[in-house]
């Protein structure tokens, strides 16, 4: 067999966090968000009947606890849901302003809300649950473009809309539907260096790209579990060098693509143990004797339910999985040459 | 169509389902009852669950919720199958072949037996036990990864043949001996699971079946009075073909479809409520080769079953899930469920985390002071709720009589709504009496919402709608 080179390498580096319903960890961590020096923010979805453990994690990607904000409520009843301001039930994604405030996207609530990167709630755009211009359907991905306005995909009317910081509605794309520029409820988002827009288009198992003023471009990706084909993704991101990275849900992998589209690698895990993993073994030592014993821990390196992917400007790929509390980080290999390009 | 048509419909889907709606009463009654009965009996041809949507939404559902995440997600499966009897022999099994939350290493185990269940469980008996023998969630609740060579747990040997296969006696007499039991659990000995991966830092994995060899008693035994070097499949192979394991599969389907049967612990001296049904489904167990999609069948196309209407009281289970399948509430994902479902716990049946390795006691066994009232208020507070869609949906046929309604009409509108129930005729007279109260009965009215609901209310207030 002939090797395949590639100049996109593409390597496991690292596990970030533990299950835990308070403090240092996760709980069904469903996005990641990079801050400015070395913070990131992870959005834990939880659930209605663990609402403590529904919060925004931060944390350095040295696993340096800083702290924890926002809250899940707990119900007060299947048709009462009278949630706080700054309170949180299907947070789905978070957005980064260029002074790294968070803005958070509830698909249960259709609220967009918004915290200082200090934890301080700073308000909400006033929920308008909808199908008409401005108005939201269970929004999930979102993301900001270089002039801060914030696009977000609108998942329950299959499209995707844009806003001004503060809420007000500029435009839209999409609709029902598997032909080109069309979505079935999509989930992730991105938007690369040129602006252009990606779209996890979730039910079409496929990749969507868009120009900003949401002309299509172009697709990849079908349904299945082959190089190139999706079970439901959830995620996509682009690095600085065009390269696309797509969190394949339901196949637990992470699949990579060139900027054309083109089947590059996939990765089903290799996660070991997190710095605060080992904090929490220690303190429990009995648990290494039953890891010891344990049969098939093999299993613990594979995805299990990739939510989201988030790339940073050092070359790192956030994958959080939802069923395993953690964030397996990995690295782009980038050649480098000395002397001026030729 | 005539009104016995959809009676008997709403009847069938109660037992085999979790009910209906009428408009699907009316949709089934129109396709004939042979063929919806045909059409539960091969869930394979009509679409399955939509997961990926369920696990979209309720994120914890993909791996590792505890027991309330699993009881919702359970539940929400109930309401919203496109294959109810699938659903409902996975809660029939549940209830016979037991294993409890109290005790599994890893939550989820339990949610892969129910999908053994929903699997195997319209198959074969003769492979329903086998995978049983070799459910993770079992080895481990009865102890069987504790039966040793040489050092014999008895527990998984002796349920498989008191509670599991063949009952404790029939007609009088034994089934088996202590003796038998001791050789079972000697023929399952290195029948065991793996060691699991503990909880951190990540969570939990489901454990796998393993036979261990070096710890399997491979030594000769007596069983029911067959000897061999039996293992554990022989075990099963000699248990399913005992008139005692027809019978008891006969009973536990009677009682579960049919109506109420004494309890597990009579079996032995009480004979069936009707002999000759519980023989006729025997019959076919042996013809079938032990083929429980051919016992429902008969079951479902007997005369003793569409002669046995309201001659069960319902589970807690079938009290919420059929009760929300009629409101037509939670038909998408959305929070709140959790605190729905656990109604059924509320009312006396804790799903996955059943009381005792017998399961739950059926029938008049449900009903106390406190579920009692759990039941009422649960299904009046739901049917009262006039912003439901199946509510609304009552209303407006109902309403469709005409601009006047008399209070027969609207009685029997509410009645025939909610599965074609009937009432004795004092508590008929009662409910006529409180029609009547309120003057004119206009569907044009604006408080013509309200009155129907207050009528549904009473409806499911009463003795009659305990029962299926």
């Amino acid at each position: 067999m002939t090797t395949e080179i590639s100049h996109i390498n593409v390597q496991y580096r690292k596990t970030i966090g533990r299950g835990e319903q308070f403090g240092p960890g996760f709980t069904y961590p469903i996005f990641v968000a990079r801050g400015k020096e070395g913070v990131m923010y992870v959005l834990c979805r939880s659930s209605e009947y663990r609402p403590e453990g529904t919060r925004v994690t931060v944390c350095t990607t040295d696993e340096e606890f800083i702290s924890t904000f926002a809250r899940g409520v707990a119900q007060q009843g299947p048709h009462e849901y009278n949630f706080d301001d700054g309170s949180l039930v299907w947070p789905t994604c978070i957005a980064l302003d260029s002074q790294e405030n968070l803005f958070i996207s509830d698909e249960w609530l259709n609220r967009i809300s918004s915290f200082s990167k200090d934890g301080e709630y700073l308000g909400k755009w006033e929920e308008r649950p909808g199908a008409g211009d401005g108005e939201l359907d269970r929004p999930s991905g979102m993301a900001f473009d270089s002039d801060e306005n914030l696009y977000i995909v609108d998942s329950g009317n299959h499209r995707v809309q844009k806003f001004t910081k503060d809420g007000k509605f500029l435009a839209k794309f999409g609709s029902y539907g598997s032909g080109d520029g069309e979505f079935n409820m999509p989930w992730g988002i991105t938007i690369d260096s040129h602006g252009d827009i990606f779209i996890a288009d979730w039910r079409n198992d496929r990749i969507q790209k868009f120009s900003p003023d949401g002309k299509f471009l172009m697709k990849f990706g079908s349904s299945g579990s082959g190089d190139g084909e999706f079970d439901r993704p959830t995620g996509v991101a682009v690095d600085r060098d065009g390269v696309i990275y797509v969190a394949d849900w339901l196949n637990n992998r992470l699949q990579v693509f060139d900027q054309d589209g083109n089947f590059v690698d996939a990765k089903t895990g290799e996660a070991g143990i997190s710095k605060w993993g080992q904090d929490k073994l220690d303190a429990n030592a009995e648990m290494w004797d039953e890891r010891e014993r344990a049969q098939g821990l093999e299993r613990e390196k594979d995805f299990w339910g990739p939510t989201g992917v988030t790339v940073d400007d050092e070359g790192n790929i956030f994958v959080p999985e939802s069923a395993r509390n953690r964030i397996q980080v990995y690295t782009t290999q980038s050649p480098t040459f000395a002397g001026p390009r030729l | 169509m005539s009104d016995q048509d959809i009676s008997l419909m709403a009847h069938l889907m109660r037992r085999a389902g979790f009910g209906a709606p009428l408009e699907e009463l009316q949709a089934r009654a129109a396709k004939g009852y042979d063929a919806t009965v045909e059409e539960l009996l091969d869930p394979e041809s009509q679409p399955p669950m939509e997961r990926d949507l369920m696990m979209r939404y309720k994120t914890e559902w993909l791996s590792q919720a505890g027991l309330e995440g699993q009881q919702e997600e359970w539940t929400f499966r109930m309401i919203n199958t496109k294959r109810p009897l699938q659903e409902k022999i996975a809660l029939f099994w549940h209830g016979v072949l037991v294993t409890g939350h109290a005790k599994c290493e890893y939550p989820k185990q339990q949610m892969l037996e129910l999908d053994m269940f929903r699997t195997v469980g319209l198959g074969s008996f003769h492979d329903l036990l086998q995978g049983l023998s070799k459910d993770p969630a079992m080895v481990f609740y009865l102890d069987n990864c504790m039966s040793h060579k040489g050092a014999i747990n008895e527990n998984w040997g002796r349920e498989l043949l008191e509670l599991f296969s063949l009952g404790v006696g029939m007609d009088g007499e034994f089934n088996y001996s202590e003796d038998d039991v001791k050789e079972a659990a000697r023929a399952f000995t290195g029948w065991t699971v793996t060691n699991s991966i503990p909880r951190y830092p990540y969570g939990k994995y489901e454990a796998k079946f393993m036979f261990d060899p070096r710890d399997h008693d491979g030594d000769e035994k007596t069983f029911l009075g067959e000897t061999g070097n039996f293992n554990g499949e022989d075990i099963v192979d000699i248990i399913v073909k005992q008139p005692a394991t027809a019978r008891f599969v006969a009973r536990h389907l009677y009682n579960f479809f049919v109506a109420d049967e004494p309890q597990v612990p009579a079996w032995k001296d009480t004979p069936p409520r009707d002999i000759e049904a519980i023989k006729q489904l025997e019959d076919e167990y042996f013809r079938s080769n032990y083929d429980i999609t051919s016992m429902l069948r008969l079951l479902f196309k007997s005369d003793f079953f569409k002669n046995s209407t309201f001659a069960k009281i319902k589970s807690p289970a079938e009290t919420v899930v059929g009760t929300l399948r009629l409101v037509g509430d939670f038909t998408f994902p959305k929070p709140g469920l959790d605190s729905l479902t656990l109604n059924i716990r509320y009312m006396g049946q804790d799903l996955l985390n059943p009381p005792t390795v017998e399961g739950w006691h059926t029938g008049r066994e449900w009903i106390d002071s406190g579920t009692l009232v759990e039941r009422i208020n649960f299904t009046a507070d739901q049917v009262g709720n006039i912003n439901h869609p199946g509510v609304k949906s009552m209303i407006s046929r109902i309403g469709g009589a005409g601009s006047v309604l008399t209070a027969d009409q609207l009685v029997d509108g509410c009645l025939e709504n909610l599965g074609a129930y009937q009432l004795a005729d004092e508590t008929r007279s009662q409910l006529l009496e409180l029609a009547a109260s309120e003057g004119d009965i206009r569907s044009d009215a604006e408080g013509f919402p309200r009155q129907v609901a207050t009528m549904l209310q009473s409806i499911v207030a009463t003795t009659e709608y305990l029962f299926a």
